[in-house]
């Protein structure tokens, strides 16, 4: 974990070459997400290869660039291709980004992910507020001598997700007519899908949708100060007594379909952000 | 070769004090005071012995202690080693192997944790029953002494029942429970603690089962308690911080301290 700081400094002074500003927001685009940043006024584009100590991102459907720029009159940092664990990566090299956004000054991660829905109440293509997240990965981005310079060693995880605006994206939702519902989210490794057993289990332990993303983002988040608020996508329901074989194709195309009712949201909460903040 | 360095270790720390400890001791967070009770003590900086991780967590303090408690030779860890600090299995298990070859046969280890166990408060002092390991990547050494039989219970009862006896006759309640580890450094989630819940476990920590599971290996007797330093409330949401869990485990310190000086008063006298 010592030598994260460092890192952190040399991306953040290579990005502030090309982008010399202070976002409010950084935002982590998951599966089939990416058209959030056709929104984006761009003032930067910066390939993830370009940028010191950044992994690469190896999945199809994840470009591999930052995009620096406004979002409803916010400087945001946009994650354009998230990284994975089951790519490989140590964790704490998949948050590196993470810190570097709030280094460069972010204090909200706004995150997105495509995910299987297991409460029946849910429908494929629907919305989720993440409003808590258990942490399968049988792993943690945090472990090692801790750096007190980014975070507490031991970062208490009672609301890692900001209820508050958890309660104005539902408001948002409902005012622009589009489903959207709160839930917990229970993150495993991957990269292969669950099987029946699996999805009995994940909804028996209280888990509302399933996906292999996201919380190590959020735990560095939490360690390193931020608030954040996270979006799930609905993208296959995955009811372990009408399982139907995972369509990749198919996933991303609900992902696609589903993205107006994110841009939506996400501009919404950026509005309420710039309301608070008193920038109007 | 695990075998050299373990030697290696101990002949260092023969060196420094010539004792050959029947128990061994391990203090988790806040708990370091009952190595200040050992008598005539030795004690030896992690640092200064070869092969020992060094610690880094607060309330950590990083001395093996060598000495007499209650009347009985025994060798403590002040300061123990954690997974999430980044430590292997095997760097985490290496000080109780060094112990364990120094002639400590009885393993008693300590822990703070959090309640799941709605009948637990803040304070109270569990003895541990059985425990879940949550520890996701391998928990187990690979260096193996022995293999493990799964005969016998990894938790001694008769040490357990003897501990209940001792809290009896000082007047305070000792649950006994289920002990579930994780990997750390985050405290739990609210849906974490009722995920823990559910699967039966009473409380939740970060450390104990690697030195547990290794001294199961190696054929020692085990008593283990967890100091309940804050209780998880799922449904009424409240933070957690270190510092807190340091006080609390300060304030049942001496409960744990009648229990064990008892059982090693115990120990002095005839064998068993």
């Amino acid at each position: 974990m010592l030598e994260i700081y460092d890192q952190v400094q040399e991306a953040c002074a290579f990005i502030r070459q090309q982008w010399n500003h202070n976002p409010h927001a950084g935002i982590i685009l998951g599966t089939g997400l990416g058209s959030l940043v056709e929104q984006i006024e761009v003032e930067a584009m910066i390939d993830y290869d370009q940028i010191p100590h950044f992994p690469r991102s190896t999945v199809i459907s994840h470009r591999g660039r930052l995009v620096c720029g406004k979002l409803c009159g916010l400087p945001v940092m946009v994650m354009e291709g998230r990284f994975h664990m089951y790519e490989g990566y140590p964790l704490k090299k998949i948050t590196l980004p993470v810190r570097v956004m709030k280094h460069m000054g972010a204090q909200l991660l706004v995150v997105s992910n495509a995910c299987g829905g297991m409460n029946p109440y849910f429908k494929s293509g629907d919305i989720m507020l993440i409003e808590d997240h258990i942490n399968l990965l049988g792993d943690n981005p945090l472990i090692g001598i801790n750096d007190d310079r980014l975070g507490p060693r031991f970062p208490d995880m009672s609301e890692p997700y900001d209820l508050h605006l958890v309660d104005k994206a539902l408001e948002l939702a409902r005012k622009n007519d589009i489903v959207a519902h709160k839930g917990v989210f229970v993150a495993v490794s991957g990269p292969n899908l669950e099987t029946r057993a699996e999805y009995r289990f994940l909804r028996a332990i209280g888990s509302d949708a399933v996906g292999m993303s996201t919380v190590p983002e959020v735990i560095v988040a939490v360690h390193s100060g931020m608030r954040v608020i996270g979006f799930s996508v609905i993208t296959d329901m995955c009811l372990p007594d009408a399982l139907e074989a995972a369509d990749v194709a198919k996933i991303i195309a609900t992902a696609k379909g589903a993205e107006p009712k994110l841009r939506t949201l996400v501009s919404g909460i950026m509005d309420y952000e710039r309301a608070r903040l008193g920038k109007a | 070769m695990m075998k050299d360095r373990v030697a290696e270790a101990c002949r260092k720390i023969r060196q420094e004090r010539m004792l050959f400890p029947e128990v061994a001791i391990i203090l988790g967070s806040g708990l370091g005071g009952l190595a200040d009770a050992i008598e005539h003590p030795t004690k030896i900086p992690y640092s200064q012995i070869p092969y020992f991780p060094v610690t880094s967590a607060q309330g950590h303090a990083g001395n093996l202690v060598l000495g007499f408690l209650a009347g009985v030779p025994v060798v403590a860890m002040q300061g123990r080693i954690h997974r999430y600090e980044g430590f292997s299995p095997d760097e985490v298990c290496f000080p109780l192997r060094c112990m364990h070859q120094l002639g400590a046969q009885t393993l008693i280890v300590s822990n703070a944790s959090g309640g799941l166990n709605p009948r637990y408060i803040s304070g109270d002092l569990v003895v541990i029953d059985q425990h879940i390991n949550f520890l996701g990547q391998p928990s187990r050494p690979d260096y193996v002494d022995v293999t493990l039989s799964r005969n016998g219970e990894i938790y001694h009862r008769g040490l357990i029942e003897r501990a209940h006896d001792h809290a009896r006759r000082n007047g305070f309640a000792l649950h006994q429970g289920t002990y579930l580890a994780t990997l750390g450094p985050t405290y739990e989630t609210r849906s974490e603690y009722r995920f823990f819940r559910k699967t039966g476990a009473d409380v939740v920590g970060m450390s104990t089962v690697p030195e547990v599971l290794c001294a199961a290996e190696m054929g020692m007797r085990i008593l283990a308690f967890s100091i309940v330093t804050n209780v998880a409330l799922p449904d009424h949401s409240t933070s957690t911080n270190h510092l807190e869990v340091i006080s609390w485990s300060e304030i049942a310190a001496p409960k744990l301290r009648h229990v064990v000086t008892g059982l090693l008063q115990e120990l002095a006298g005839p064998a068993d």
